[in-house]
């Protein structure tokens, strides 16, 4: 390290030019967007979505700040957020709104750390019976006393259905009229979009579960199965229709090859939003999806031909009029300790108005989480699905993850474990059994956890 | 020396295999460079295309996703590079400053405790951060500090163990006839130090401060936790986020960005590439 | 100048250090030794629960595979990284033209910051369009999807850790200018190779350094987070668990599942199994280290 003295002059200069340089940006650089408030309230709403949601989320935001002067409400998207959030409530400087998602609600309301927004005025008019019956259990929990309380209101919802691609069922000489109603029926249906060639390499198939993945755990469901019965608190992973459904599940890799299957995904793109979609291009026919695929369809393949119809059930599950599916909904709710809960409350009682939440769910392709959506939000309406997706928000039968607070860490358990199952490295039975007792382990370790803390 | 090559076929070989050796180190980063330059489409086109093509609009090309990454609306780069260097500054000022008198203390002044507190700084050298990061948040949630960026610099102003131990070293390499004359003139410690050692010992402060930049620079896990706001994120943290807003950033600008956030390491690199390579050097022999 | 006061001057001089290691290191340890007996969701206050934290790690499937992996990882990436710094730096060494630019094109990568660099190899390493499994195709091989691929993720994550020997070849080839030439001389005239020269002059002499660096090695393991991090979050549809190291179900646990006394029980046996296996290697080495001089 002698060689101090000798570093000519020149590039000593040039480090200190850029560290003054970097100095200079330091102190005059730009500034965080702390918006010319004018001695108004600035909230902070932390919300994840970028691109186009996050701009029709953003307008609407504009349009609240320039519909009255006492609030500001800064947009401000994150990543990270479920994690960024529990950080910020539990250190003591909360965001004044968040956009969580649904599956968040049981942590923060059994710990208290949001506020109910029952606790506000009802003049805010933010009341459960406005939304859709099956919406209602997404935004209700116990509180610590045992008592159900509102926690939440739903920014969007979207409801899974099964997404098809008519030209390929056209193709196959299927009926683009009739999809599948049944899991006997996709699975013919999907015995004969498929097709492979010469050499064994897959070119195309009528339907898979990795495909796109997303939710490894609902199949039991299409099964007239549960996971959970909050009833009890029992897990209910291991139960004979949550096997017959992943044994259902590992029929594919079985009958089409696990490493083949492999490598046909791999030839199509991981990323969802882009012209690779594999339902786009017409690789696998019908795939489980939101309402905002048709987003996607309508920017990388307006011309293409789909249909939207519930996703299929077991034969002893099916009736025509109560059609099974996932709800899930991204939500508003307000951190305990935020400085101005009533104006936090305003921004949310403005984003619950019928002609915003219309607004905000057409822009996003979502069908509306609202008791009663108005005829022209169902006519005007860009996806072309959304009576269907409507249809399950308003089932009976439209079912919600686990409500408890150990199901996100669960979920990636789940998703780990359909990986395994996916990859035949486990027969389903022995998986489920792992991840039933696991499951439970989790919500015994909840419970003794309200126990010890002599909650209701 | 070791194995100076004797033959000409001998060097021949040493050479392929290190020209091979640094081709496949540089790679990526010329790859990366590279895709910057591209469009979206050519990045992510069906075949291997190494130049962007036309070569002409190239120029053009590269700015345009440049100014587009810098410009981001929901990604504010500008600020993140403001963030990064706020920290930046402020922290590596902390940890010379602090790292240099620490190291007076253990190397030029004899007290009692002096051995078992020396032991105590290279001790601390093994305890991981992820084994303190949650307590440490919550210190910093006590303090009040979380939502600002006090978590990632003021901790520098206390010194790390490291670069007191490699201080250290350095001063005891300083003749000790230079500052006892000194205190014989009358200078106190302050005095000393900031007239013999401080002088003497610039090669080594310089080495203390770019590597403590470089990890101000590139540290992901402590912004990860300690940052909320977005406002406030770093670079690093900047990134990620900008690579997940969308679950399908084009790469051709995921590169640019990413070519932006390495740029000043890289300049830093080029006009002080001998402190660096001379500063892990000794820290690594002398270890 | 009394013994006296420059007992006081030393303890002011290190203060600084001192309150900074009682505040930021001192105090997180034994509040995380606490917590480690307690359940503790974050939101809410620590309940103490005593060993039981502990005792649900040897039930806990997901904590024993994260701690395999990480292992794993360790055993593959040490040994490999450390053999392929040797030869860089032995290949150096042989005192030819051009040798900075070679060690400097080989050390720039250490300083690209985490974040970047998980980003330059998730592009690298994308199934499609990546620039490997492009050419991989070239000499007709076809390519995994590395990062969502269960069997191949271990290996893109050490390729990874390769592409970060730099630093280790900077300090080996330092350390191979020292050795004195005279016991290459005399390897020479006993009619050595230069691989057996390497074998038997180079690397015992090495040995001390090799050493201090294999443990630097074993407690950055042990962290590994980053880069498995951003590319498992950038990734969605993979197997989340398929790169699931050892502390990442710990900031999982801490940040995200709300179960910070469990974290601090991960982290407790983290910094033991650290120390353990720094102290194997120590043990292990005692007959394999050469200290020139004592």
């Amino acid at each position: 390290m002698s060689e101090g003295s000798n570093p000519g002059l020149g590039r000593r200069a040039a480090i200190g030019a850029i560290a003054a340089a970097g100095a200079g940006f330091a102190l005059f650089g730009p500034r965080g967007a702390k918006e010319a408030s004018g001695g108004r309230i600035v909230l902070d709403y932390w919300e994840k979505w970028t691109g186009h949601e996050g701009r029709a989320m953003q307008r609407i935001v504009d349009e609240f700040n320039s519909s009255q002067s006492r609030i500001f409400v800064r947009y401000l998207v994150t990543s990270g957020l479920d994690q960024k959030t529990l950080i910020a409530v539990a250190g003591g400087d909360p965001p004044d709104i968040v956009g969580l998602w649904n599956y968040n609600i049981p942590l923060y309301a059994e710990t208290e750390a949001i506020i109910p927004l029952d606790e506000f005025d009802s003049s805010y008019g933010v009341r459960i019976e406005n939304y859709a019956p099956a919406v209602r259990q997404l935004l209700t929990h116990p509180d610590r006393t045992g008592k159900q309380r509102l926690w939440a209101t739903v920014n969007t919802c979207g409801t899974i259905a099964m997404y098809y691609n008519r030209s390929v069922f056209r193709d196959a000489g299927l009926d683009p009229d009739r999809p599948p109603r049944t899991i006997e029926e996709l699975d013919a249906y999907a015995k004969s979009i498929e097709r492979v060639s010469a050499d064994g390499g897959i070119e195309r198939v009528g339907f898979l579960h990795a495909e796109p993945g997303w939710w490894s755990w609902i199949w039991g469901y299409h099964f007239g199965g549960t996971l959970y019965d909050p009833e009890t608190d029992r897990a209910r992973a291991d139960s004979a229709e949550n096997i017959a459904a992943f044994e259902w599940l590992q029929s594919y890799p079985r009958r089409l090859g696990a490493d083949a299957l492999k490598k046909f995904r791999s030839g199509f793109g991981t990323a969802y939003s882009s012209p690779q979609n594999a339902l786009l291009t017409g690789q696998v026919a019908m795939v489980p999806q939101g309402p905002w695929l048709a987003n996607v369809i309508q920017t990388f393949s307006p011309g293409l031909d789909y249909g939207v119809a519930p996703f299929p059930v077991a034969e002893a599950v099916y009736r025509e009029d109560e059609p099974v599916g996932l709800i899930d909904s991204d939500i508003l709710v307000i951190p305990r300790g935020v400085k101005h809960p009533e104006a936090s409350m305003e921004f949310i009682a403005y984003t619950q108005r019928p002609e915003v939440v219309e607004y905000l769910s057409t822009a996003h392709f979502k069908n509306s989480p609202l008791a009663s959506p108005s005829r022209e939000f169902i006519e005007r309406h860009p996806n072309r699905g959304v009576r269907v997706h409507n249809a399950i928000a308003a089932s009976p039968r439209g079912f919600v993850c686990p409500r408890t607070r150990v199901w996100p860490q669960l979920k990636d358990e789940f998703d780990a474990s359909m990986q395994r199952m996916w990859g035949l490295a486990r027969p389903a039975r022995e998986e489920l059994a792992a991840i039933q007792q696991r499951a439970q382990q989790y919500l015994d370790e909840a419970a003794e956890q309200r126990r010890r803390r002599g909650y209701g | 020396m070791n194995g100076r090559a004797r033959t000409s076929w001998g060097r021949f070989g040493v050479h392929a295999v290190l020209i091979l050796t640094a081709a496949a180190f540089l790679l990526p980063l010329v790859w990366m460079a590279l895709t910057s330059t591209k469009t979206g489409s050519q990045a992510a086109s069906g075949a291997l295309q190494i130049l962007p093509s036309p070569l002409s609009d190239a120029p053009a090309q590269t700015v345009e996703n440049y100014r587009a990454v810098w410009t981001d609306p929901s990604v504010s780069f500008p600020l993140y590079l403001r963030n990064t260097l706020i920290v930046a500054l402020l922290s590596v000022a902390g940890m010379v400053l602090s790292s240099a008198v620490v190291a007076y203390g253990f190397a030029r002044i004899r007290w009692r405790g002096r051995g078992v507190m020396f032991a105590i700084v290279l001790a601390t050298m093994m305890i991981p951060f992820p084994v303190i990061m949650g307590p440490l948040y919550i210190i910093f949630s006590k303090l009040g500090w979380i939502g600002s960026l006090k978590p990632l610099w003021v901790p520098a102003w206390f010194g790390g163990a490291f670069n007191i131990f490699l201080l250290r070293q350095f001063y005891m390499g300083i003749p000790r006839e230079l500052d006892e004359a000194a205190r014989i003139d009358g200078c106190s410690h302050w005095g000393t130090f900031w007239r013999v050692i401080v002088p003497l010992s610039r090669p080594a402060l310089a080495v203390v401060a770019l590597f403590h930049f470089i990890y101000v620079w590139n540290d992901f896990l402590a912004p990860l936790i300690f940052l909320t706001h977005r406002d406030q994120f770093t670079l690093a943290l900047g990134l990620q986020l900008y690579q997940s807003k969308a679950g399908n950033t084009p790469w051709n600008l995921l590169m640019a960005a990413s070519t932006m956030v390495i740029a000043p390491v890289f300049l830093l690199f080029l006009l002080a590439q001998r402190t660096f390579i001379g500063g892990v050097a000794s820290e690594g022999v002398k270890g | 100048m009394t013994d006296r006061r420059e007992n006081i001057s030393g303890w002011i001089w290190i203060s600084p250090w001192l309150v900074g290691f009682l505040a930021f290191m001192l105090a997180p340890a034994a509040l995380s030794l606490y917590y480690s007996f307690t359940e503790y969701p974050l939101l809410e206050a620590p309940v103490w629960v005593g060993m039981e934290n502990y005792g649900r790690m040897l039930r806990d499937e997901v904590f024993l595979t994260a701690l395999r992996k990480t292992f794993i990882y360790g055993a593959i990436s040490i040994p490999l990284s450390t053999a392929l710094a040797l030869v860089i730096a032995a290949l150096l060494s042989a005192k030819i033209r051009g040798g900075r630019f070679y060690q400097a094109a080989v050390f720039l990568p250490t300083l690209v910051p985490m974040a970047a660099s998980a980003m330059v190899w998730l592009w690298l390493f994308n199934g499609e369009y990546g620039l490997i499994n492009r050419g991989l195709e070239l000499i007709g091989i076809d390519g995994p999807n590395w990062l969502t691929s269960t069997r191949w993720v271990m290996t893109a994550i050490v390729i990874v850790s390769l592409w970060g020997v730099g630093q280790a070849v900077v300090v080996y080839y330092a350390a191979m200018k020292e050795v004195p030439d005279h016991l290459y001389e005399a390897a020479s005239m006993d009619g050595m190779g230069p691989a057996r020269r390497f074998w038997n002059v180079t690397l015992p002499m090495l040995s001390p350094v090799v050493l201090f660096n294999v443990v630097t090695l074993i407690i950055g393991a042990m962290q590994v987070f980053v880069i498995p991090y951003i590319i498992t979050k950038a990734t969605p549809g993979g197997d989340p668990r398929a790169m699931y190291f050892y502390t990442m179900y710990m900031y999982d646990n801490a940040f995200v599942y709300g179960k910070m006394g469990y974290a601090s029980a991960m982290a407790w046996v983290q910094l033991l199994v650290t120390l353990v296996l720094t102290a194997m290697t120590f043990a292990v080495s005692r007959k394999a280290v050469y200290y020139r001089g004592g």
